[in-house]
């Protein structure tokens, strides 16, 4: 694959790949650094082709995540389109809409703060290196002037007439006070006092692991506030004449506390909050963030509960019930947390004295109300498990419908090919994989050789997603090369490269296991074939060369291709990614198949990986092949067993069907690796178990797992004769369901629902205790 | 060019933006309407933000645990307050979003407020209107005009919003402007000037056929605003008043404690999605189908739940009866009130009324009619005036008209002087000196055939004959056949091909009955695009209030002007 888009500089023997820059070539190591490079270098260049790169990397980045099943930050936006609006408000369809225009301004924000934290920062730390000076004099030695003069010059007090604060004016009584962080003047109203244990505290970042008698000063009494103080000393004033003795009662006083002005101590208080929080963490958060890690698993784990649960209920063979009932255990216990967690979030700090401001309970109930709308939308949604005997009478009948279904299946079969032989349409062809008549035997064959090893089922999830990806980026190739955006190629071709070396390195490995029981199926599938196409011959009126016939179809589809592909780029180029992304996959597919027999085993394995597509990969190649489609079709209208009845023309309808919603093709494959387990696994198994004996069952075995009526109902059916007989574990579940609505009634204030759920409530549990007396 | 799409992307991005976390929202007031038009409260509480608050609140407390998201428009005090905010932060981190162009020196004051480094971006997010439909915009503005010229403070408004409504959906339009409005044309004028000022922002990647943007006037059109609605969105805010989608029902006799304000969103509520264009007979049929859906999900409170079944199939079936006994109380409310208020005032006779003068041209027998009803004491206040309204406009230059007949009957009535002032500024707000396109009297062939046509076969709906002219204004424009000289463009270039991309913005506001005839025709034609604005989405009663305003400002202005000659109309 590599070989056919030769990258266009490997001539000039100078490769340069990665982020390129477009403007000066320069390498820049992703996405955002070019986007960020070409806005900051080349912003001033020409707008046109500025747009035009944005669209580019708008693309590129698109197509990375896929590359990477990135589920980051641009996947919200593509994925949200469906989601809205397409439910009966707007029948129109509106073109995918990106995000509207945005400007940026932090670099110019970043550019003018720069300059101003600069300027605090250096202030600040100004401060706290003073403070910390001052603070080992104020300690060690009596207060004197000069010491603190040394550390900032003072102000001289001739300067300062007038407070620069307050604006009262100095004199004898009204004395000038010195800031001794500052040198400032102001009166004795506008002085503030750090008490040295904060001095300590604020300064303890800078100083290093020198020792301080720390206990010292803590041990000292509390100095008391700046206001008690002053109001303390003015009152003192009026009895006492001399001046040197209310200075030196006050300089007694400094010993505890450090003079500074208003706007030092707003700078060291604005300090002091932000070293405090820094270190704190509020319990809400740590509740918090416990909550979200609740539901994030939560978030991981049911939807694999669900799909086991479902696929139980459906009495298949996948999951074991055990598992499944460990899943549910530990899901439950997940929302228990999640319930516990946010009751206590929400009770926080409600037995504190003075209770906490409206805002923090707010947020506090908000919280606890998002909690119970995601235990409600979730755990309402959580279905039960069926019970063990339950389980076999589920598998049981499951056989029996499968069975009937098969029967039904062949008969139709019998008259569709009555059909297709009447209408002379193209049906079987000499090709071991042209599927269309055949098509029963084929299924089996499908049977044959995939389910039976485990490996082979393994690895077709393994490789799904890496091809899809290659298809995606072909895609997006062509599209580029059509739009001549040679970088962008360049780009894309490196990325597709890589996937194919990789690619190729996981088939050569695989390859070599199954060749040899490829080459005995190959045989096996030839002789099945052989004695088809004889039986076709029978079945036919006018014999025509096969071959003939064969290459007729293909060209049949390859139209529809063109076609579909073509109402596509009609459709604006939004739309076509996706679409065109699918028709290389046909295209590709349909070659492959010619020469199939001369081709080398790797290549083989990859045919079959497009070919039979077995649950989400189906769903993804199905568009265009209309083979592919009949394959995936059971799978995706399990209502309707005798879908194989349907003429072709439906098919195709149903193909230009599914080309319309591209989204839910792309989301299918991104979303495929998730769910491949799942997806992929249930058919297989269910192939598996019942490959042994009958080949044919293989055809039934693909039918889907709602295809058998509501679990609860077909439980019922059987339940109602002998009530008495119910199954503890239902029983259990069935009081934690209710448990579960009780409590969602209560906190909506729907007390008759309580009352009526409550009895509820009992009756199951006096349901238990009978039935626990009567098992002991 | 789905606003309310537009504007959800914006918020989601925003959320998005600020990472996993606790958050608050802080915004201003109408921001705040902005927000909640498109986003639930459940919904945006999924994205982790819990508290909604806003920036002129005093009431905050210190949250430092907490991120902010402000999403503010950027007028002055939103601004100071701003930088109140960054001088003693109250959150952790600050998210900057402004719904519209911010100027440097703004910015620049921010950034020096920011001492403490809590900003972490600072970005415009052009959501700076109310997305009531997707289709459909608002400004929420009233009183716009003063007589016939803006009144100042709101041009910059609308403008900024009309911009930014062109930002959110990404496209530079030509500008098409209704002649015979001179507020039309300084509207066009004031957005063509923003796009050459601001051309980097509206550089967008070109189409083929470039979208087109079509500012209309109310006055050309003043009829529709005063008819009765039949279909149940236009209907609601006809009779109950839709504000940002909520309604108020406290007024409802023995309405209950949580119905009082109810919401009517498409967004959350399938009911209503369904519904919104239906018209009352339709959602009659619908909504009792819906109480029997109801009533069978409901858990009978006698029934005993007897075996295990009975019970499963209660507590499956409860989550969605729990669901949707929401949906049916509002909507059996809702309906069940609409449906009073029609028998109570006689909507079905006034309507009929309404839609004879609004479409057909028989004076005779619409003077009759007219005086027939104002002489039924049941027909309400409102009623009568717009009746009276109507017919003046309607017959307004008519050899025989009866007005002053009709004047005299709404005193007879009691209606008081108020109301009867209105019937007078009306006409001179959209009778026909004004009218630059013919709103009533067809003059070509075609549409006089198509009349009569429309006579003789009757119609299905007597209720809902009329059209707005918007919709034959569209039509034109959608095949090339809107004439120039009513519809300049500005500027030298003009369109050359069909439309696709059309913003049409009527200053004065616009109406329900215009949004589904949009609606209409964005399904029914293929390839084009419809999105619809007016400065306000007016009912009957808020027109009336515009008219009033616009007319006491105008007859203000001119009274400045002549120097004050007190009784001069």
């Amino acid at each position: 694959m590599a070989s056919s888009y030769p990258p266009p500089f490997e001539g000039t023997g100078e490769v340069k790949e990665g982020f390129l820059c477009p403007l000066c070539l320069k390498d820049l190591q992703s996405f955002y650094q070019l986007q960020e490079h070409y806005e900051e270098e080349h912003s001033g260049d020409d707008r046109h082709v500025r747009g035009q790169l944005k669209s580019l990397v708008q693309k590129a980045k698109k197509a990375k995540d896929k590359l990477l099943k990135r589920d980051g930050e641009d996947k919200p936006e593509t994925g949200s389109y469906e989601s809205f609006y397409y439910g009966g408000v707007d029948p129109y369809m509106w073109e995918p809409q990106e995000l509207g225009a945005t400007r940026n301004h932090m670099d110019f924000f970043k550019k003018h703060r720069a300059a101003r934290i600069d300027h605090y920062v250096i202030e600040v730390n100004k401060l706290i290196i003073r403070l910390e000076k001052v603070r080992t004099l104020a300690q060690t030695t009596a207060d004197n002037h000069k010491l603190f003069k040394s550390v900032v010059a003072w102000v001289s007090d001739s300067d300062v007439p007038f407070c620069p604060d307050c604006g009262n004016k100095f004199n004898l009584r009204n004395r000038r006070h010195h800031c001794r962080l500052c040198g400032s003047i102001m009166c004795r109203k506008c002085m503030e006092f750090v008490p040295l244990p904060l001095a300590y505290k604020l300064t303890s970042g800078t100083r290093e692991a020198r020792s301080v008698t720390g206990s010292q000063s803590q041990s000292q009494s509390p100095p008391t506030g700046g206001g008690g103080n002053v109001s303390g000393m003015g009152s003192r004033r009026g009895s006492i004449s001399s001046l040197s003795s209310v200075t030196s009662m006050l300089e007694e006083k400094d010993d505890e506390r450090i003079r500074c002005c208003l706007h030092c101590m707003d700078t060291l208080m604005k300090r002091q909050q932000k070293l405090e929080e820094k270190d704190h963490v509020p319990d809400i958060v740590k509740l918090y963030e416990r909550l979200r890690l609740c539901m994030d698993k939560v978030d991981e784990r049911a939807p694999e509960y669900i799909r086991m649960a479902e696929s139980l209920n459906a009495g298949e063979t996948t999951y074991n019930l055990d598992t499944a009932g460990g899943l549910r255990m530990e899901v439950q216990k997940y929302y228990e947390l999640i319930d516990a967690l946010s009751k206590k979030i929400l009770t926080l700090g409600m037995k504190e004295e003075p209770q906490p401001h409206q805002k923090t309970l707010q947020l506090q109930r908000m919280v606890r109300y998002t909690a119970t709308l995601f235990v409600q939308e979730k755990l309402l949604g959580l279905m039960s498990l069926p019970t063990k005997d339950k389980y076999e009478d589920l598998k049981e009948k499951r056989k029996q419908e499968q069975e009937m279904r098969l029967t039904q299946e062949r008969l139709v079969m019998a008259q569709k090919r009555r059909q297709d032989s009447e209408k002379n349409r193209p049906a079987a062809s000499t090709n071991g994989e042209a599927p269309q008549a055949p098509r029963a035997p084929r299924m089996t064959k499908a049977g044959g050789w995939l389910p039976s090893s485990d490996t082979l089922h393994t690895c077709g999830e393994l490789e799904d997603p890496l091809l899809q990806q290659i298809d995606n980026i072909q895609s997006f190739l062509r599209q580029a090369k059509a739009a001549q955006r040679h970088d962008e190629v360049a780009m894309l071709e490196e990325n597709l490269r890589q996937l194919q070396d990789e690619y190729d390195q996981q088939q050569t490995s695989l390859a070599i296991a199954l060749s040899q029981r490829l080459a005995q199926e190959e045989s096996l599938q030839q002789d099945e074939l052989q004695r088809l196409e004889d039986r076709e011959r029978e079945h036919r009126a006018q014999s025509q060369a096969p071959g003939s016939q064969a290459t007729y179809t293909w060209q049949g589809s390859l139209n529809l291709t063109d076609i579909g592909s073509l109402h596509g780029e009609e459709e604006g180029e939004e739309e076509v990614t996706p679409k065109a992304e699918s028709s290389p996959l046909s295209m590709r597919a349909f070659p492959a198949l010619t020469d199939q027999d001369e081709e080398s085993p790797p290549r083989l394995r990859r045919l079959r990986g497009d070919v039979t597509p077995p649950g989400g990969e189906g769903q993804n190649s199905s568009s265009l092949n209309p083979f592919e489609e009949e394959d995936s079709t059971p799978v995706e209208d399990p209502s309707n067993p005798f879908f194989e009845e349907i003429q072709k023309e439906h098919k195709e309808v149903a193909n230009g069907k599914k080309e319309y919603n591209p989204f839910e093709q792309e989301e299918g494959g991104e979303e495929e690796q998730g769910q491949a387990e799942g997806a992929t696994g249930n058919p297989f198994e269910v192939k598996e178990e019942n490959n042994e004996g009958n080949p044919f069952k293989e055809a039934s075995g693909c039918t889907p797992p709602g295809a058998s009526t509501n679990p609860f109902e077909g439980e019922d059916e059987e339940a109602m004769p002998d009530v008495d007989v119910i199954e503890e574990e239902l029983l259990l579940q069935q009081i934690d369901n209710i448990r579960a609505y009780i409590f969602d009634a209560k906190l909506n204030g729907r007390l008759d629902e309580v009352e009526l759920l409550s009895e509820n409530l009992r009756e199951l549990q006096r349901t238990l205790q009978e039935q626990k007396s009567k098992t002991h | 060019m789905n606003v309310t799409l537009a504007v959800k992307q914006y918020i989601s991005k925003m959320i998005e933006n600020s990472g996993p976390g606790m958050k608050v929202l802080l915004m201003d007031k109408e921001t705040t309407s902005i927000v909640s038009v498109v986003y639930t409260q459940s919904e945006i509480l999924q994205k982790e933000v819990y508290l909604f608050e806003r920036i002129d609140s005093q009431n905050r407390d210190n949250m430092k645990h907490l991120k902010a998201i402000c999403f503010l428009r950027p007028t002055k005090e939103n601004v100071e307050n701003l930088i109140q905010e960054l001088r003693r932060p109250k959150y952790s981190v600050y998210f900057i979003y402004f719904s519209n162009v911010i100027s440097k020196s703004e910015i620049k004051a921010l950034a020096e407020a920011d001492e403490q480094e809590v900003v972490a971006e600072v970005q415009e997010f052009y959501g700076d209107f109310i997305a009531v439909n997707p289709h459909l915009f608002s400004l929420n503005l009233s009183g716009v005009a003063r007589g016939r010229s803006w009144e100042p403070t709101l041009l910059p408004r609308t403008t900024q919003g009309l911009t930014s409504v062109l930002l959110a959906l990404k496209k530079c339009p030509m500008i098409r402007y209704q002649l015979s409005s001179d507020m039309a044309k300084r509207l066009g004028e004031s957005v063509k000037q923003i796009i050459t000022k601001e051309y980097e922002l509206f550089d967008f990647r070109k189409t083929e056929v470039p979208p087109l943007l079509l500012i209309l006037d109310r006055s050309d059109d003043a009829i529709t605003p005063l008819l009765n609605q039949w279909t149940y969105q236009a209907m609601v805010h006809e009779l109950l008043g839709l504000n940002n989608n909520r309604i108020d029902l406290s007024r409802v006799p023995g309405i209950s404690k949580d119905l009082k304000e109810v919401v009517l969103s498409a967004e959350n509520d399938e009911f209503y999605a369904n519904n919104l264009y239906l018209n009352f007979g339709e959602i009659g049929t619908n909504i009792k189908n819906l109480m029997e859906d109801f009533q069978k999900k409901k858990p009978k409170e006698q029934q005993k739940l007897e075996s295990i079944s009975d019970m499963k199939a209660f507590v499956d079936n409860y989550p969605q009866f729990k669901k949707m006994s929401g949906t049916v109380s509002k909507h059996v409310t809702v309906v069940g009130e609409l449906s009073r208020l029609v028998s109570e005032r006689h909507l079905m006779e006034v309507s009929e009324l309404e839609q004879e003068l609004a479409c057909q041209n028989d004076h005779s027998s619409a003077s009759q009619n007219v005086r027939r009803l104002l002489q039924n004491p049941r027909v309400s206040e409102m009623d009568a005036v717009r009746l009276v309204m109507l017919y003046a406009l309607r017959y307004e230059r008519h050899s025989s008209s009866i007005l002053p007949g009709l004047m005299e009957e709404l005193n007879r009535k009691g209606v008081s002087e108020k109301h009867c002032r209105m019937v007078t500024s009306m006409v001179e707000y959209g009778g026909k000196r004004v009218r630059g396109s013919d709103l009533v009297n067809p003059q070509d062939a075609v549409a006089i055939t198509k009349q009569f046509f429309k006579g003789l076969k009757g119609v299905e709906n007597v209720y809902t004959q009329h059209a707005p002219l918007l919709q034959e204004t569209l039509d034109q424009l959608i095949k090339g056949r809107l004439k120039d000289s009513h519809f300049p463009y500005l500027g030298p270039s003009s369109l050359r091909d069909r439309p696709q991309d059309i913003i049409v913005f009527v200053i004065g506001g616009a109406t329900y009955e215009e949004a589904l005839a949009i609606y209409n025709l964005n399904r029914t034609v293929p390839g084009v695009r419809i999105v619809l604005g007016g400065t306000t989405i007016h009912n009957t009663k808020s027109f009336l209030e515009e008219v009033t305003l616009t007319a006491a400002a105008g007859q203000a202005e001119r009274l400045q002007r002549a120097g004050g000659h007190p009784n001069r109309r």
